[in-house]
């Protein structure tokens, strides 16, 4: 069940990673734009930390991917305000760091279950 | 096959059908009542609602949706195994229901006049890239403002556009982290929705989860919550000789034991705290102590680990602190702006009004009483296995001491309310689950259905009540745009009541925005606006040579509500010939004067 559940969260690092780069890069519509940026500020920074924990329960373990995820995204964008440094573009690193997380996650699980 | 197959298949075929009919039953009770609420929703009109609030002005179908939602709710509840499918799915249309309501009836545009000051230092932040204003206290506590601004730069849309939408979500979020938690400290598979389902009545009325600070700090204190309580509770302590020792074994009888975790989970949880915390302390003044208060009380009865956490936790508050306690000087009189904890518990001064003002507070002010009442009560009846609900209880009441040193410009009383929320909720759900009943009679789902909607519709007051002053029009909104458009940078801008989107365009800082001093509640010489020849000469010594002055639909709203400024009606209508004011912009809902002083 732990296992489970923290290979899911990084199954859906992945999947909210890839999304949010493509419809933030390439959204046809200004609305599309706001659900890639607002998944984006939501799952991948999260998932990247919570693939590797878990928290024991099923609301939780969605409730603080989020938090964590949200917590990343305002260290980071405070930090480009502070140093007068804005690039809002650079936070699509926060996606590809969440997907070498993730696929590092489910190889590590491939492996122990591979194992077994 | 497993037990579980086993055991369908050996299920009577009638019993099957029943099952499914009761998942229909029970499927239908939310269907019904989220189609009730959208068809309620679609008949509301904003020119109907009056100073009672939106409740009041509402169609039948609007309330029965309500009731039927929660009452769906409680009736899952009942069960005797009730499905967590079915009762989440109850709670997200609930909490749809309550936060969408005023954004769809209002056309999407934000709530609260304040919001738009927010909207202002994200779009600045969006525009600039820096900290533009560093004597705004926002600019310097600025983790929620950057964050939105980077949400907003990266899907090139105006936070504007998405704003009134943040209560739905910040509440949505909530709830999914407090269902967490609360299954992490109870172990009845019905306490944690129920406390989830009442706590979303409770706060309805507080009005701290709109885009702000304190709604994302609240969020993180929340996930900050679950990980202390998950992994940093300290091992069960063996009681020594002492009288201390002993008072604690005694505070702690009945304590669930702490979940088992390894040194590395610690160090993790201890990292994840700390990253947590200082976002936290970085977005808003008042949270990092309400937090710390709440850690110290549980630090205090030795019940987590690593002990120094508290200490890591207020040094980290008082290093961000220290370089801008001048601003916090400056806004609220220091940190500890007053030793007299019923003063600062008096909330904001209100020039209470009669009718709809008068009745709105006195809803909230006996809800907040009896949540608190009924908190206390559960407490008590645990006496004796006080274990069982110390660390809620502690969590509960902890926030009051930061009334022993701030007002908060009268807002801290609301923030030890929504803190002491979520806790008060756990006990109250505990209380109203453990409470001895006759078995034969329903009584205790019926008490549990009248205490759920009662929290609801008394906090729904509290929400809606004052919808007519606190939320405003696209046409609103469309003016306050133009004049940021039109008017020259540098101009002075009138309200003759603060109740007005302003402040939020990215260069909000260029303009003079004044509003008249009139409001009688600020105890020093106030200006009757009602007195023309007072107004002229006061904004003539403002210094411009030109003004633009603002009436508006939600100025008026706010005057009738509360009461002041006083005169406001007399001003309006003498504008254009005492003032010499000529119209610049005119629609329904507002129109700006522009005025000439020799």
């Amino acid at each position: 069940m732990s296992r489970s559940r923290s290979e899911l969260t990084a199954y859906a690092g992945l999947l909210s990673s890839v999304l949010a780069i493509a419809l933030v890069l390439g959204a046809p519509t200004a609305w599309l734009g706001l659900i890639g940026a607002l998944l984006l500020a939501c799952v991948p920074a999260g998932a990247a930390v919570m693939c590797w924990i878990d928290a024991g329960e099923n609301a939780a373990q969605a409730g603080l991917t989020l938090a964590v995820s949200l917590t990343v995204l305002a260290l980071a964008s405070a930090i480009m305000i502070w140093l007068a440094a804005w690039e809002p573009r650079a936070l699509l690193g926060l996606a590809g760091a969440a997907m070498i997380s993730c696929v590092l996650r489910l190889r590590v699980a491939r492996t122990a279950g591979a194992a077994r | 096959m497993s037990t579980v197959d086993h055991a369908l298949a050996a299920a009577p075929a009638t019993r099957i059908g029943s099952l499914n009919g009761r998942i229909q039953a029970q499927l239908g009770l939310v269907l019904i009542g989220l189609g009730a609420w959208a068809y309620g929703v679609t008949q509301l009109r904003p020119a109907a609602v009056g100073d009672y609030g939106l409740l009041t002005s509402a169609n039948t179908f609007f309330v029965l949706g309500l009731v039927a939602l929660m009452a769906g709710f409680v009736v899952e509840l009942a069960r005797s195994s009730p499905r967590g499918s079915l009762l989440t799915l109850n709670l997200i249309a609930l909490i749809v229901a309550i936060h969408a309501t005023i954004p769809i009836v209002y056309g999407g545009t934000p709530e609260y006049a304040w919001v738009y000051k927010h909207v202002g230092i994200i779009s600045s932040f969006a525009h600039y890239g820096r900290i533009a204003d560093p004597s705004n206290i926002y600019d310097q506590w600025p983790a929620l403002f950057a964050a939105v601004a980077a949400i907003s730069s990266l899907a090139h849309m105006n936070a504007l556009s998405f704003a009134a939408w943040a209560p739905l979500a910040f509440e949505l979020a909530d709830a999914l982290l407090l269902l967490g938690i609360f299954r992490l400290l109870v172990g009845d598979r019905r306490a944690p929705y129920l406390a989830v389902g009442l706590y979303e009545g409770l706060i309805a009325w507080v009005g701290q989860d709109y885009l702000s600070p304190q709604a994302f700090a609240f969020l993180l204190w929340l996930a900050m919550a679950y990980v202390i309580l998950r992994w940093l509770r300290a091992p069960d302590a063996r009681s020594t000789g002492s009288r201390i020792a002993r008072l604690r074994a005694r505070l702690v009888t009945g304590m669930t034991p702490a979940p088992a975790t390894t040194r590395r989970q610690r160090l993790v949880a201890v990292v994840l705290v700390g990253a947590i915390y200082f976002v936290i302390v970085a977005a808003h003044q008042l949270t990092p102590y309400v937090i710390l208060a709440g850690v110290g009380a549980l630090m205090l009865l030795d019940l987590l680990r690593p002990r120094w956490l508290v200490l890591l936790l207020a040094a980290i508050a008082g290093a961000y602190l220290a370089p801008r306690y001048g601003l916090i000087s400056s806004n609220f009189g220091g940190l500890f702006s007053g030793g007299n904890p019923l003063q600062n518990a008096s909330g904001s001064h209100g020039t209470y009004n009669a009718g709809g003002e008068a009745l709105t507070a006195q809803v909230v002010h006996y809800l907040a009483a009896a949540m608190w009442l009924l908190t206390l009560g559960a407490v008590l009846l645990r006496r004796k296995t006080l274990g069982r609900v110390l660390i809620p209880a502690l969590l509960a009441f902890s926030p009051f001491l930061i009334l022993g040193a701030q007002s908060y410009g009268g807002e801290a009383i609301y923030r030890v309310y929504l803190f002491s929320a979520p806790w008060c909720a756990l006990l109250i759900a505990g209380l109203l689950l453990e409470l001895r009943m006759p078995r034969r009679l329903p009584i205790r789902w019926l008490l549990t259905a009248g205490v759920c909607l009662a929290a609801l519709f008394a906090g729904l007051q509290g929400l809606y009540g004052p919808v007519s002053v606190d939320a405003f029009t696209r046409s609103e909104l469309r003016a306050s745009q133009w004049l940021y458009a039109h008017a020259p940078r540098g101009s002075l801008l009138v309200l003759p009541d603060d109740n007005f989107p302003t402040l939020q365009a990215a260069d909000y800082s260029s303009y003079d925005l004044q509003v008249m001093p009139s409001d009688p509640q600020l105890g020093q010489t106030w200006l009757d606006e009602g007195n023309l020849a007072d107004v002229r000469s006061w904004m003539s010594d403002l210094g411009h040579q030109t003004a633009y002055l603002v009436v508006s639909r939600s100025m008026r709203a706010d005057a009738h509500y509360f009461g002041a400024p006083r005169g406001y009606d007399e001003l309006v209508s003498e504008i254009p010939s005492a003032l010499h004011g000529a119209v610049v912009y005119h629609d329904a809902d507002t129109t700006i004067y522009r005025l000439t002083f020799g």
